[in-house]
């Protein structure tokens, strides 16, 4: 049954595919906007300051419809119950780090998950992990929608990776664990700057600075207030993935192999009396 | 004032005591946070604090997510400290009154810009707390509404075609306290084999039997779903079309709404408008996507005049706001310079007292049903559980 | 209402059909018991019944399954929800939300049921299974027979014609599926609704049984007919059947009344019988493995445990008995130093458990957890044992050794979640008793055994014992303790209530006596086996006379 086990838990539609590019677009602007912006619309404050708000309200709608229209077509029975049960993992995980940073050891789960079960299946993951742990800590604020989406393109990234088995398979999977979860802290440092810094300082958001101004004093913003946090956390989701990779990717392989996603179903209309025969 | 559902109170609903619809709470801290976002005056700040405070301690309820509101509160602190510090070590160096002055260190050449140390102001400092109190205060009218609108029935309010994603949510909500009994359960017989509980080793020994039997959990757990009728759909395809339809014409706005808003390459209000018009139709889609379902719900929470009255108070805050803005009422935003006590805007003022209204009109009672942790009760059931096995 | 037409499954990659050429009607409103041993396929064939099998498992189906005229090929499980409901082993394992009547709801808005007539179904469901005071309550705060209880009501609320249930009372203690089968007998004669239940406590069942399904395993056929035919020559069979056999009896009564109108000529014939000799050599010359003395033990407020006086002999089997919540498990871990008495001392050996580090206990006693699968944690039953032998720091093999003396033949490269209970729980046995630890301690080691598993444990256990090991069971399984144990405890509400020979402590309990017992009570004869030895015994001597 080679061929069961290497099925997805979550077949992406080509609909649900341009929507999540879309979507993931709209996500990366809604990011990186004092990068992104044009020096001229920047510098006209009172409009800058209306981008954090529209994203905070356009996220959490194209993710609504990004996981509908993924859930629409291939969301079945197992897949909901194992993706309710991983995120219920991922939550424990991330319950002994509560707030909006921490160490984050939940990474290490969904990059696992990513990787048997596909990038779709990683896709919501991340976002559903993130939001009941939120709903678990009480922590559903407006960096939430943010989270899930940065959680989801983390899940959806590990999906991504190159076949690989046995040691190479841990190595890229660690290395991964590395860049990704710096990446997630940094794009969700990114959202947070123009609010956190204030205006004041020397790594404050410039409104009309231009793109390699802010990029230059986002980075020391960065340095500064998160790496402390951020590298701790990639450091142990990667020590955590060498250590209890192998099992953990055993396990969901075993479960992805039983849960039999996407079944092969035959009827035989022969007569019963000649099937008995076989 | 009486409460308003005291005279529809359905028949035969045997616990009448209700309590506000979780959305409400949502929209009314919402209300509150878009207005402390508008202003730097720490008077108004600090009275939103105060009102948000006072109706978490009038109305909060007893289950465990009613703490939230402490965590918020810690956060905001540890985010008015960051950002002090980081004035103090970072900030721009402005004239005014020296409180104490720091060796000045200069950077590399690649940091041009960036000074470390220096005089630091009062002014600076005052500055910089007061933009810290503005995003504590956020937080705050947010962890409010974490503490206030149980998320058992915030899940039951997610749109229908989330309907998946809300399910697995809700399997992780009722698995997440079981998997912390498994968690102790794979320890005491961990111990009792003799095995390391700690480090590495133990890690691994403990991961891979509570992952194996969640694992196997979920496949019980779907095989009973599916035989429960998990997944019906109506095949009616008319919908189907609108639906996507609209969604693929608001994802192609607000696309070029996105793009217009950051490049400026056309007027400012084109990018907004497509952006608004993207949106209007992403949610027709939303809307229309949920309809396919046959679903129904049993006893919806229902949406009656407190919880208008809840999110009226809600929006009369940042109304206030607004037109204090639009006025160019003074005391919006303060500056330090020079050093002075800050104005008081009236008009801001009334509209935050506004937001005290939930708790005089929003009915107060023990929640009926999907609220179904009871802290009080908890350790009781381990005791026994434990005690059963 | 069910109707199996030329029935064949093979699973995908499966060379032999799990079913073959079933042909089956279940007429409405009747009550139809399956029977069979682990992994015979009973599970298919229930699961056949509702589509799970084969949409949700893939594999090969041929003929055709229709429930009320709708064919299982035709409809997945989710459009037969409301024609037939299907219930599990482990209620908690089914719950979908988390209080009661969210649960019980959440078919019916699948189902698309209209609010007004959800609302009154909520509350007649409330009423048929007794459970209107547990309505607000969240489901985790509830005890095992209350959680089947909403399983079951959980699928009733979409109004079903039929209820199949698989094992539903196996992961439950026999109080808790007492209440679940009174509730299942209620819905059988009051309501008129159709069930089909696979079930391993055969003597609780078919005394309302209309039907018996056997389902023999290994491809052969389906048997079919009434409790009575079927049970003459079944494999798997109760005790009071099986003493019906011994004895001759005909028609084969099913229940303990029946069984007692005609067992008068047996009585009369055992009368003159000796009992075996039944429990381990007088105490005189073996010695004490373990003592409490006035050990009392508190959580939080509740005492679990008050002044409790007890030793435990080598080569003694002692079965805790009594109630949940009685004390039972709490008296196990104060044994294996998972907890420090509040008052008296507990002495393995001479030592305090709790004292002992982790190393030195394991030596001196040994703990096999309610759920085996706790101790368990390797890839493959090879890797478990070497595991086990590599981190205790004994002789490669150990373990392994210790296991092929237990069960022989268990395959190696099997993943230990895919054994049977029965396979598991020796293998976490072999774990264990690597340590050669002279007191073992299992708790409630037979829950989900089928007949045949119960037989291979007796075995163990008694060899364990004959080799000088004192072993301490805590059990609700009266026939377990009725077959093995020399002594029995009793304890109610932390106290110790009742001490002695197994068979003086349960024979004349209402609660505790096993089947045996009842039919030839006021005689205290335990197990069929002891009658059938007893009976050979009189039939030699009048045939010498």
């Amino acid at each position: 049954m080679r061929a069961a086990s290497r099925r997805v838990a979550v077949r992406l539609t080509m609909r649900a595919s341009v929507l999540l590019g879309a979507a993931s677009i709209v996500g990366l602007a809604a990011f990186g906007w004092p990068l992104l912006i044009h020096a001229r619309a920047g510098a006209n404050v009172a409009h800058a300051a209306d981008a954090p708000w529209i994203f905070v309200a356009l996220i959490p709608l194209l993710l609504a419809i990004v996981l509908g229209e993924i859930a629409e077509g291939s969301l079945d029975a197992k897949a909901v119950a194992l993706l309710g049960i991983l995120a219920a993992c991922c939550a424990a995980l991330r319950v002994p780090s509560p707030g909006v940073a921490g160490l984050e050891p939940m990474f290490f789960l969904l990059i696992c998950s990513g990787r048997v079960l596909g990038r779709g299946f990683g896709f919501v993951l991340g976002a559903t992990a993130l939001f009941a742990s939120s709903l678990i800590t009480g922590g559903v604020g407006p960096w939430l929608p943010f989270q899930m989406l940065g959680a989801a393109w983390l899940g959806f990234g590990a999906g991504c990776l190159p076949r690989a088995i046995g040691r190479r398979e841990i190595a890229i999977l660690a290395a991964y664990a590395v860049v990704a979860s710096l990446l997630y802290g940094a794009l969700l440092n990114l959202w947070f700057w123009p609010f956190g810094a204030g205006t004041t300082t020397s790594f404050s958001y410039l409104p009309g600075g231009g793109l390699l101004e802010n990029l230059h004093r986002f980075v020391f913003f960065d340095l500064t207030t998160s790496l402390g946090f951020d590298i701790p956390r990639a450091v142990t989701n990667a020590v955590l993935i060498v250590a209890l990779g192998r099992p953990v990717l055993g396990a969901l392989r075993r479960a992805s192999r039983r849960a039999v996603f996407d079944p092969v179903v035959a009827f035989d209309d022969a007569a019963p009396t000649s099937s008995a025969d076989l | 004032m009486a409460t308003p559902d005291a005279h529809v109170k359905p028949p035969g609903l045997a616990h009448a005591r209700r309590t506000l619809h979780p959305a409400a709470w949502w929209a009314w801290a919402a209300g509150l946070a878009a207005a402390a976002i508008e202003t730097t005056n720490p008077v108004l700040l600090l009275l939103i604090a105060a009102v948000v405070v006072y109706v978490v301690a009038t109305r909060r309820s007893t289950a465990p997510w009613s703490r939230s509101l402490v965590v918020f509160m810690r956060l905001g602190l540890v985010v008015i400290v960051i950002r002090v510090v980081v004035q103090v070590l970072f900030g721009y160096r402005l004239a005014g009154h020296v409180l104490f002055a720091l060796p000045q260190v200069s950077l590399p050449s690649w940091a041009a810009g960036v000074s470390i140390g220096g005089p630091i102001t009062a002014e600076s400092l005052l500055q910089a707390g007061c933009e810290g109190l503005r995003l504590a205060v956020v937080l705050l009218a947010f962890g409010a509404a974490n503490s206030l609108a149980s998320p058992y029935r915030l899940l039951r309010c997610l749109p229908a075609v989330l309907y998946e994603a809300g399910v697995a949510v809700t399997v992780a909500l009722t698995y997440a306290p079981e998997l912390v009994t498994t968690i102790g359960q794979v320890r005491a017989a961990r111990r009792l084999r003799g095995r390391p509980t700690r480090g590495l080793a133990g890690l691994r020994g403990m991961a891979v039997p509570v992952l194996e039997g969640a694992l196997d959990r979920s496949l019980e757990l779907a095989s009973s779903m599916d035989s429960r009728g998990y997944g019906r759909r109506s095949s009616e395809t008319t919908t189907r079309r609108w639906a996507t339809l609209a969604t693929g014409v608001g994802a192609v706005l607000v696309l070029v709404g996105v793009y217009d808003v950051l490049s400026a390459s056309a007027p400012w209000w084109v990018g907004i408008a497509a952006l608004v018009a993207g949106v209007g139709s992403l949610a027709c889609g939303v809307t229309l996507s949920g309809r396919r379902t046959t679903r129904t719900r049993y006893r919806p929470d229902r949406w009656q005049g407190a919880e208008w009255l809840v999110v009226v108070s809600g929006a009369a805050v940042v109304t206030a706001f607004s037109i204090a803005g639009a006025l160019g009422i003074d005391g919006l935003q303060v500056s330090f310079y020079p050093l002075g006590l800050p104005p008081v805007p009236y008009l801001p003022c009334l509209g935050i007292l506004l937001a005290l209204a939930p708790s005089l009109v929003s009915p107060t009672g023990m929640s009926r049903r999907g609220d179904p942790a009871v802290p009080a009760t908890r350790r009781r059931d381990v005791a026994t559980s434990v005690e059963s096995r | 209402m069910i109707r199996f037409d030329g029935v064949s499954f093979t699973y995908t990659g499966a060379e032999m059909p799990t079913l073959r050429d079933v042909d089956l009607e279940i007429p409405e409103g009747e009550l139809c018991v399956v029977v069979g041993t682990t992994g015979s396929g009973k599970s298919t064939l229930l699961r056949a019944m509702n589509g799970l099998v084969p949409h949700a498992t893939g594999g090969r189906l041929a003929g055709d399954v229709r429930v009320a005229g709708r064919s299982t090929r035709a409809h997945p499980p989710r459009d037969l929800a409301d024609l037939i409901g299907l219930v599990g082993q482990d209620p908690s394992a089914s719950f979908v939300t988390d209080a009661v009547e969210d649960e019980l709801v959440y078919t019916m808005e699948n189902l698309g049921v209209a609010p007004a007539a959800m609302r009154r179904r909520v509350e007649d469901t409330l009423d048929l299974l007794g459970l209107h005071e547990l309505r607000g309550r969240s489901l985790r705060s509830l005890s095992g027979g209350q959680q089947q209880r909403v399983a079951i009501g959980a699928v009733l609320t979409a109004a079903p014609r039929a209820l199949v249930l698989d094992e539903p009372t196996s992961a439950l203690d026999p109080a808790a599926a007492e209440e679940v089968l009174a509730s299942l007998s209620r819905l059988v004669h009051d309501v008129g609704l159709t069930v089909v239940i696979a079930e391993h406590r055969l003597e609780r069942v078919l005394p309302f049984a209309d039907r018996v399904l056997l389902v023999p395993g290994d491809g052969a056929h389906l048997r079919v007919g009434s409790p009575e035919e079927v049970m003459v020559d079944s494999p798997v069979a109760p005790p009071l059947v099986e003493l019906a056999r011994v004895a001759g009896w005909h028609p084969m009564p099913l229940s303990v009344r029946d069984a007692r109108r005609v067992a008068v000529p047996l009585r009369v014939r055992l009368s003159s019988a000796t009992h075996d000799a039944h429990g381990p050599p007088s105490s005189a010359t073996r010695s004490t493995v373990a003592s409490l003395s006035r050990v009392s033990f508190a959580y939080d407020e509740v005492l679990a445990l008050r002044d409790v006086d007890l030793s435990f002999l080598a080569g003694e089997i002692v079965a805790l008995m009594g109630r949940n919540g009685s004390g039972k498990s709490t008296l196990l871990e104060l044994l294996a130093g998972a907890r420090r008495p509040s008052g008296g001392s507990v002495q393995v050996r001479g030592e305090e458990p709790a004292t002992l580090s982790s190393k030195r206990l394991v030596k001196s006693v040994g703990l096999v957890p309610q759920d085996p699968q706790l101790l368990l944690y390797g890839e493959t039953v090879a890797d478990e044992c070497a595991t086990s032998d590599r981190e205790s720091g004994l002789a490669a093999g150990t373990t392994r050794g210790v296991l092929d003396e237990l069960m022989a033949g268990m395959p190696a490269d099997r993943h230990p979640r895919d054994l049977s209970e029965g396979q598991r729980l020796a293998l976490a046995l072999s774990v264990v008793l690597a340590h050669d630890p002279p007191l073992l301690l299992l708790d409630e080691p037979t829950r989900g055994f089928d007949y045949p598993s119960k037989a291979r444990l007796e075995g163990i256990l008694a060899g364990l014992a004959a080799r000088g090991t004192s072993v301490v069971v805590a059990t609700h399984d009266v026939e377990l303790v009725a077959r093995v144990a020399h002594r029995a405890v009793l304890l109610a509400d932390g106290d110790v209530v009742g001490d002695g020979a197994a068979r003086d402590v349960i024979c004349h309990s209402p609660v505790f006596a096993p089947q045996v017992a009842k039919v030839l009570a006021p005689d205290p004869w335990l197990t069929v086996d002891e009658v059938r030895r007893a009976l050979t015994r009189t039939d030699d001597l009048v045939g010498r006379s």
